[in-house]
């Protein structure tokens, strides 16, 4: 066999195995692969580039050296699920750099990460100022997971005693124009409801780039004319302002009335209506 | 507008919301949420079911206003 043919089948040969190797082993991009796996990786590609160029060496070496290379890794990462020992020995742990507002210089000294890295890496988590850090760990990608002190974390609901609606991931059922009728079944809806939905906003469906519905089956799109204006949904804030209108009048109603049970009357359905409102609020707001 | 048209008027804005409360108990996807719309429509029928008899009264004590 010619040189060159045999470069090429081995070639193919590696590539497949390369593509069966990188589909069965792991799930992880390379910035989470720690260093171990890292290394292990570089030399499964070194293997099986000698093996498909140099033709010197026998085919077998190569296949038995991948054998090794890549059982043994996965063997390993295997038991290191089941043993925390061995994980901690293999893969390493996350290493406290800063603790209570304070950095920890010896953890620092023992990784050799200079300072200059570690204001680095620091920004990179939007955090320019070490004092608002109240923990950080390295951990063993080389990355840094950064805790703040809770007067620098940002505001949440609850922080502000806010009660929030819960939420539900939107479907898309419209994409390129083209309804997509399996999303559409999941929440309920069939092609009928899209069309009266669509007609309500005036857009034709072949101008629909993609079309989303939330989990209050309000449907919302994005067009391919930019032009066009879409007008967003106004049911639920509608039905809070009508709320707040209807209870406002009852009020009204109570102050205006002479008849003391009509008045009685008035104030209790003013007082449910108020009840109503502050019930509805987190899920009408949006 | 006399008192009785707007009391009326209140009625069937009551009966917009209860029906708009009805549609999104059923619409919504999330069972808490369904679970308040479904409360809140039902203390919107009774506060209806209260502006309703207080507009036949009205109409009973004052008939001219009887009708739209």
């Amino acid at each position: 066999m010619p040189g060159w043919l045999e470069v090429i089948l081995r070639s193919f040969v590696a590539l497949v195995i390369l593509f069966t190797l990188s589909r069965i082993l792991i799930r992880k991009s390379v910035s989470q692969v720690t260093y171990f796996e890292f290394i292990c990786g570089i030399v499964i590609g070194g293997i099986l580039a000698l093996g498909s160029i140099n033709l010197q060496i026998p085919i077998a070496y190569p296949l038995m050296g991948l054998l090794i290379w890549v059982t043994i890794p996965h063997i390993i990462g295997w038991l290191a699920i089941k043993s925390e020992k061995l994980r901690n020995f293999v893969y390493g742990k996350g290493i406290p750099i800063i603790k209570d507002g304070k950095v920890l210089e010896d953890n620092l000294k023992k990784e050799r990460y200079s300072s200059d890295e570690l204001l680095k890496q620091l920004r990179h988590k939007n955090v320019f100022q070490v004092a608002d850090v109240e923990f950080a760990v390295l951990e063993t990608t080389g990355d840094i997971s950064v805790l703040l002190k809770k007067d620098y974390q940002p505001l949440t609901p609850k922080d502000m005693n806010l009660q929030v609606a819960p939420i539900k991931e939107p479907e898309t059922v419209i994409m390129d124009g083209k309804v997509l009728d399996e999303p559409l079944a999941t929440i309920g809806k069939n092609r009928r409801w899209l069309e009266m939905e669509l007609e309500k906003i005036g857009v034709a469906i072949e101008n629909v780039y993609l079309g989303q519905v939330d989990s209050y089956g309000q449907l919302t799109v994005d067009l391919f004319d930019d032009k066009l204006k879409v007008p967003s949904p106004q049911e639920l804030p509608l039905l809070l302002a009508t709320i707040k209108k209807c209870q406002a009048d009852l009020e009204a109603f109570a102050l205006e009335t002479d008849n003391q049970a009509a008045k009685n009357m008035y104030t209790n359905n003013a007082k449910e209506m108020d009840e109503v409102i502050e019930k509805v609020k987190p899920y009408l707001q949006q | 507008m006399t008192v009785a048209s707007q009391v009326k008027q209140c009625v069937a804005s009551l009966k917009n919301i209860e029906a708009t409360l009805n549609s999104l108990a059923i619409r919504s996807e999330d069972k808490e949420a369904s679970e308040v719309f479904r409360e809140t429509c039902q203390t919107t029928r009774r506060v209806l079911t209260d502006l309703e008899t207080r507009v036949k009264e009205m109409e009973f004590e004052e008939p001219q206003y009887k009708g739209f």
